[in-house]
């Protein structure tokens, strides 16, 4: 018996020692900057000089006292509602079209994955080009059909709206984890439903979509996240926000409260507010999970 | 046989993968030591910078001069992208491991000194440095860098604006050159002759535009001040004048037509690009770095530089609002005094003569007079004459430096919200100024409630 546990007991060791390195780094780069992000939130902190504790007031402040802090949380919000549906929707879509088995597939599948993979900085840019009003792309395209398209990044609801057609072009990662769902439903289901007959759509209101609800939920939690941590495109393309505060995000405004401000206390209580909106929203999708996702498969 | 075969296959991948291994962790050890010494003897002194493209390569030339005129320092330049220079900044002090000196958009010197970033550089000065500097240097580009009686930064790239003119095509136009406006409202007439559209309407050529409230304002014998004992000059009569009439001329030539207009345009500085040499526009408000450009890029276009005149009533001749870079010392940098050495070097304290030839690299404003007369500076000025118009601005007492407030970025933004706000017709000019200051009291009372004492 003590033989045995003498074993196992080593065998833990060994896994710790295996993790240690990342526990380590986990601890000191992480969890403890956690840690102390909360106390700074309670504190007038400009990184040199020690931290001053100013009690709630830096909370206070942000729900009472700034604008900026409602808009740009409605600006995320805003653009989360938009966007997480639209994503999944599209990433849908795709990966049905990309499940069917036709010559040079694979090429495709290639092809629309890649842009997930360009850096989000390049991607940026890119669409800064092709969003500009005068000798961008699409502007050009619609010329062309005699339509005058709109000043996209520079006009109050088009940047907006320029911002979410852009994250569409990143659908390409999801659509990898929808045709992976797609791949795993048994094909048992079809040929049952075949001999019931079931016509295509009926196939996919109660088959495929059923099936697939583990990977839209799984799409949908880390959208949700996503949207609410959505930084580096609004930085690279309006780093102030505008038009019109438009486009000043949630974290873009954290950033600048930080490192423009030099106000870091006021900007750790920024990211724990929106640590606590992202955990109860996800706290209340995986409330909702019982009742529309199905992991029989 | 066959097994002979798996086997050597076997070895050549394993030997293979510990090829790979070797060679990820050459270029990862190599790369780590990016900092080229060609004197590894001497004590380093790191200098980061905002400069790039051509500009760069007359940076990497100050440097060269430098470290070939003494044998104790050695500075290393490194290019850093403007967007994230501070927060780069802000993260090499705190992780110990700063720059020596770096240049830093004005806007920010006064946060950074408020929050103990920057060394004092009068700290670093010798008595008679310090004489030297604070009696010789243009009073504008002198108070830009001071922060509560002490200097954090000292210029050697400040920038001020005047008009780009080309001649031809006023001439086309049927305007003469040589009769100039002597107000705004006569510019702004001109700018409206000059104006070219498409059998659509678009604009394809822009004759003149007025934009950059805070610059702006000083024309108006205004502009956007929070004084010492807390009195503050935002929603004035001056600064409300200047935003309307940006605000009314934008209107006339139709906002949304001057978005797509300059959106099309390719403007890169410290390039060929600028729209100005290429006839897209007729009359330019901009930098003194353009004289230069134009020099290199196109010394066959026939221009001159003109200090925008004021409007005709309460108009200031020759305002100005000074920015640009700054040198500064970090306050943990290693080698504080061969920052000083260099910095010393490059603005011509301690030999005007020598240092005019720097700021003629790159088209840079001098930071005193010393330097503007030195027979180098003066034999430049022969060649590029346009010049002079920024020198003439500098020297005037109408010239002036932003507010050295701690919140001088909050105060910026806010600026440019109103002009935005204003110009897209989403408020009046007056609501728009009285917005900024009431946000402006709201952050500052929030400021004090935090125990910050501006």
């Amino acid at each position: 018996m003590s033989r045995r546990s003498n074993h196992k007991a080593k065998q833990y060791l060994t896994g710790y020692l295996f993790v240690s390195p990342w526990i380590v780094g986990f601890i000191a780069f992480v969890f403890w900057p956690f840690l102390q992000s909360i106390y700074l939130s309670f504190t007038r902190y400009n990184i040199v000089s020690p931290a001053k504790w100013v009690g709630a007031a830096n909370y206070r402040m942000l729900l009472t006292q700034d604008e900026l802090f409602w808009k740009s949380a409605w600006v995320t919000i805003k653009f989360a509602i938009i966007s997480v549906p639209l994503g999944i929707v599209a990433g849908i879509a795709l990966a049905l079209l990309l499940n069917i088995n036709v010559k040079g597939i694979t090429a495709f599948r290639t092809i629309f994955y890649l842009p997930s993979i360009v850096p989000t900085v390049a991607t940026s840019v890119l669409f800064i080009w092709i969003l500009n009003p005068t000798i961008g792309l699409i502007n050009r395209v619609l010329a062309l059909a005699h339509i005058q398209g709109p000043s996209w990044l520079n006009t109050a609801p088009w940047a907006f709206y320029s911002l979410v057609m852009m994250s569409l072009w990143g659908v390409g990662g999801s659509m990898i984890i929808y045709l992976a769902g797609l791949k795993d439903i048994p094909v048992h289901l079809y040929e049952a439903a075949t001999i019931d007959g079931a016509n295509a759509l009926k196939k996919m209101r109660h088959i495929t979509l059923p099936m697939m609800t583990p990977v839209i939920f799984f799409n949908l939690v880390m959208g949700i996240i996503g949207s609410f941590q959505y930084f580096t495109q609004a930085y690279v393309i309006a780093p102030n926000g505008g038009p019109q505060d438009s486009t000043y995000f949630y974290s873009l405004y954290l950033y600048n409260r930080a490192w423009k401000y030099l106000d870091m206390g006021y900007a750790s209580a920024m990211a724990w507010m929106l640590f606590l909106v992202i955990i109860v929203l996800t706290g209340l999708v995986f409330r909702t999970q019982k009742k529309w996702v199905h992991y029989g498969g | 046989m066959e097994a002979k075969t798996a086997l050597d296959s076997g070895k050549l991948k394993i030997w293979l993968i510990w090829g790979v291994a070797l060679l990820i962790t050459i270029v990862v050890f190599a790369s780590g030591h990016s900092t080229p010494r060609k004197y590894p003897e001497r004590k380093l002194v790191r200098f980061w910078h905002r400069w790039q493209g051509d500009w760069e390569k007359q940076v990497q030339k100050i440097v060269d001069a430098f470290n070939a005129s003494q044998d104790e320092y050695e500075v290393v330049p490194v290019s850093i992208p403007g967007s994230g220079a501070d927060a780069k900044f802000i993260l090499g002090v705190i992780g110990g491991d700063p720059p020596d000196l770096m240049s830093m958009g004005s806007g920010a010197v006064p946060n950074m000194a408020a929050n103990g970033f920057l060394t004092p550089l009068d700290t670093l000065m010798t008595a008679d440095e310090k004489t030297r500097f604070f009696r010789d240097s243009y009073p504008a580009i002198r108070d830009i860098g001071m922060y509560r009686g002490h200097c954090y930064g000292v210029t050697i790239g400040a920038d001020l604006m005047a008009l780009y003119v080309n001649d031809k095509q006023l001439r086309e136009a049927g305007l003469d050159p040589n009769k100039f406006p002597k107000t705004l409202e006569e510019l702004e007439d001109w700018g409206m002759k000059l104006n070219k559209y498409d059998s659509k309407g678009n604009l394809t050529r822009l004759g003149f535009l007025i934009n950059d409230l805070a610059y702006f304002s000083h024309y108006f014998g205004g502009g956007f001040y929070v004084h010492d004992d807390g009195t503050l000059e935002l929603n004035t009569p001056q600064n409300l004048r200047a935003l309307q009439a940006i605000v009314d001329y934008r209107k006339k030539i139709g906002f949304e037509n001057v978005l797509r207009f300059q959106a099309g345009l390719n403007d890169i500085e410290g390039a060929a690009s600028w729209a100005f040499m290429h006839g897209d526009l007729s009359i330019t408000f901009d930098g003194q770095w353009r004289v230069e450009e134009l020099r290199k890029f196109k010394p066959d276009l026939e221009y001159r530089v003109i200090p925008i005149p004021p409007p005709k009533v309460g108009g200031t001749p020759l305002g100005a609002l000074v920015g640009g870079n700054y040198m500064i010392v970090p306050i943990s940098a290693k080698q504080k005094q061969g920052a000083w050495e260099f910095l010393k070097f490059w603005s011509g304290l301690d030999n005007p003569d020598r240092a005019a030839a720097f700021y003629n690299m790159g088209g840079w404003l001098p930071y005193s007079p010393a330097v503007a007369k030195s027979p180098t500076f003066q034999k430049w000025l022969k060649g590029d004459r346009q010049f002079q118009a920024f020198l003439d601005i500098l020297a005037s007492p109408n010239c002036k430096a932003p507010p050295p407030i701690a919140n001088l970025q909050f105060l910026s933004d806010l600026i440019d919200r109103a002009e935005d706000q204003a110009t897209r017709g989403a408020e009046t000019p007056k609501q728009a100024l009285e917005e900024l200051e009431t946000k402006y009291k709201e952050e500052s009372a929030k400021r004090r409630e935090l125990g910050y004492d501006e």
